[in-house]
């Protein structure tokens, strides 16, 4: 192939590129949503796609000293690109899962930096994870015809192997001169380092996250209680986590049944919450369950060590009927 | 009592008297407007209701000795469903009742506070009332310049949160009861919250409100609650996971509780925050919720348990026993769980150790 047939190619496809690139974002994102993730939260730079410029494209098919392609315009496969950055090793497996249960396309796992590891232990460099992307059947977005051919590379990685990649892809693949040994080394110490956070990084995200509140599903057992009861959906807050990690002797594989027992013994207490459920923004939780509850099961060790304003629970307990007095 | 989904829909309040000089009855006050609390006084009003009649409170279950034409009882059959007028021109009557009942020139002035509303799902009416004495107290101002605080002397202020100035009592509808049955008490459950109550010395001081004001009497069940408090009691204890000298320990102050202690009414709550830690003390509120035991608090007869209550008795395996007196056996003997000789299963057997503080006297 020609520079000039490569070209007349390229001005007839660019717009199926570009249109393919935007339906693989689209369709991560959506099923990231679907995760419960919130997309400006959970990727720390915004998702876009990119078509590859002409010139550094053609520079790339004719111009490369260390590459040689025999079909071009089919063998760079990063003609439209999309980049995920996230926080943690974790969760790239997300959007690794994502992509590889999508029936959207086919995809071809090209690189994984836990394979590379793998097959070279002893190298510290560029780390990421890179699939290929066809869509399975012909598609048409927007007038525009996409064909199983087309591949769209997506890049996933986290934060600090993403700054690893800025600091090296311009200034030392693409440096105009010869790079001193001693710079390769320096990159090299700095991956190894990368390495070794983003591994501290995960440990703390575990430890932070993991705890029997969440192995027991405690917050999302509660929310279904509340929702099957009252028919509303609730908006949980973080504080309930502060109130669970207060009397976090009281979570364990029983404390769900035994507030969804009462909560279903006491029919009322759903009709009190879709009543005063514009009162305060207590009523909107499922934390409120778990309150009631406590007022009438373990009341001792709820107005002992409550880590609130203890004014908080005098509606709830007028509410059931429970006093509060403390003077037996 | 079960006070879930309290709603109260009116409130009156009328002011009564201390007698005069002469011991001459005053003429009770009339309001005739209903009183309306904005939401947070409201909440406030309903916590003393809770705090007063509701779940571990000290309130007791009573029975409707006087059912005449002008009993209270009577009075609050036909006018809790009269309209909101009638109701407020009736309402005072109840002042004038207190006011009749007021027997001594001991007894203070104060204001009583009738109210209604409804509880539970099928919203059972019921009518309270409450009077409320008067006492002294200080409120904090601000000064809105510098900010200080400063103690402005108020003479009268009421329903504060302790409840040795108030009294309360309450009429709850029974739901499905007999509209033929010609006794109040198929009709209506009443409760009595008053700290005078429970005292040793405190019914005479209590009387004029349960037994003259309201013609209520003690139930006749107390007996039968009080007997199955103390079995379901023990039953918990039994089966606590605490070596046997503690059990022993938790079953004389039982014992004490029931026999020894003054106070004439018991509760649930009131013997755990005694006698058990924390923990224990929610699982024994809700094993004896679940065994059917009144919530608040009920009048205790010790009747049926008497027999009981007079002698402690401990076994052994091998038909060891030791029996005494509950009050020498508290005083008298100790016993404590000790490791003895290694047994069969390689680990120490569980040995008792009891001191008894006297000598032999006799031997068979």
């Amino acid at each position: 192939m020609t520079e000039e047939e490569f070209q007349q190619h390229w001005d007839r496809d660019k717009l199926a590129y570009d249109a393919w690139g935007g339906v693989v974002v689209a369709t991560i994102c959506t099923e990231l949503k679907k995760a419960g993730k919130s997309i400006d939260v959970f990727l720390k730079i915004p998702p876009k796609h990119r078509v590859k410029g002409e010139q550094s494209l053609i520079d790339k098919a004719f111009y490369r000293p260390d590459k040689s392609y025999t079909d071009p315009y089919n063998e760079i496969e990063d003609k439209v690109g999309a980049r995920f950055v996230v926080l943690l090793i974790e969760d790239i497996k997300l959007i690794d899962d994502i992509i590889k249960r999508s029936e959207l396309w086919t995809f071809d796992a090209c690189k994984h930096f836990d394979e590379d590891k793998e097959r070279e232990p002893l190298l510290f460099t560029y780390q990421s994870v890179h699939f290929i992307l066809r869509p399975k059947k012909a598609l048409n977005v927007g007038g525009c015809n996409i064909t199983t051919e087309i591949p769209c590379e997506v890049q996933i990685r986290t934060l600090l192997q993403h700054a690893h990649a800025e600091l090296t892809h311009d200034a030392i693949y693409k440096a105009k001169r010869a790079v001193k040994p001693s710079v390769h080394r320096t990159v090299a110490k700095s991956m190894a380092l990368i390495e070794t956070t983003d591994g501290f990084f995960n440990e703390v995200s575990h430890q932070l996250n993991h705890g029997p509140v969440e192995e027991l599903g405690i917050v999302s057992k509660l929310d279904a209680i509340y929702f099957s009861s009252t028919k509303i959906k609730p908006n949980t807050q973080k504080s309930i986590l502060t109130i669970l990690d207060e009397f976090e002797d009281l979570v364990n594989d029983t404390l769900i049944d035994s507030i969804e027992s009462y909560i279903n013994k006491t029919p009322e207490i759903a009709e009190i919450i879709q009543e005063k459920y514009s009162d305060s923004a207590l009523y909107k939780q499922s934390t409120v369950l778990l309150l009631y509850w406590m007022l009438k099961r373990k009341k001792r060790k709820l107005l002992d060590s409550w880590p609130f304003d203890k004014s908080i629970l005098i509606p709830l307990a007028n509410d059931i009927g429970v006093s509060m007095r403390d003077d037996h | 009592m079960q006070l879930l989904k309290l709603n109260i829909d009116k409130i009156i309040i009328h002011q009564v008297y201390q007698r005069d000089a002469d011991g001459h009855r005053v003429k009770p006050m009339q309001t005739h407007d209903y009183t309306n609390f904005a939401p947070a006084a409201m909440e406030t009003f309903k916590q003393r209701i809770v705090e007063a009649l509701g779940e571990s409170s000290k309130a007791v279950e009573m029975e409707i000795v006087n059912q005449d034409l002008t009993s209270v009882s009577h009075l609050v059959n036909h006018s809790i469903d009269e309209d909101r007028v009638t109701f407020a021109v009736s309402s005072y009557d109840f002042a004038v009742k207190l006011s009749d009942s007021q027997l001594s020139r001991g007894i203070p002035g104060g204001i009583v506070v009738i109210f209604t509303g409804t509880v539970g799902r099928s919203a059972n009416k019921f009518l309270g009332i409450i009077k409320a004495e008067t006492h002294s107290a200080y409120e904090a101002e601000k000064d809105s310049q510098t900010g200080e605080i400063s103690l402005k002397y108020v003479e009268e202020v009421l329903l504060t949160p302790s409840s040795k100035l108030y009294k309360t009592a309450a009429f709850f509808e029974k739901a499905n009861s007999d509209p033929q049955s010609k006794d109040l008490n198929d009709k209506w459950l009443v409760m009595v919250s008053d700290s005078q109550i429970g005292k040793t010395d405190g019914k005479a001081a209590a009387k004029y409100f349960y037994y003259s004001f309201l013609g209520f009497g003690y139930p006749q069940t107390s007996a039968r609650t009080t007997k199955q408090f103390y079995d379901e009691t023990k039953k918990f204890i039994k089966a606590l996971e605490v070596d046997e000298s503690q059990k022993s320990d938790y079953i004389n102050a039982l014992t004490t509780y029931l026999k020894v202690d003054t106070s004439s009414t018991i509760s649930t709550a009131d013997f755990a925050s005694k006698y058990f830690d924390q923990d224990t003390q929610d699982e024994f509120a809700g094993y004896m919720d679940d065994a059917g035991l009144p919530t608040a608090s009920f009048t205790k007869d010790i009747e049926y348990i008497s027999s009981s209550l007079k002698f402690r008795k401990v076994s052994f395996s091998k038909n060891i026993k030791i029996s005494a007196p509950s009050d020498s056996f508290k005083s008298l003997i100790s016993m404590s769980t000790i490791d003895g000789d290694i047994g069969k299963s390689g680990l120490p057997e569980e040995w008792t150790q009891v001191i008894i503080k006297d000598k032999i006297v006799k031997q068979e």
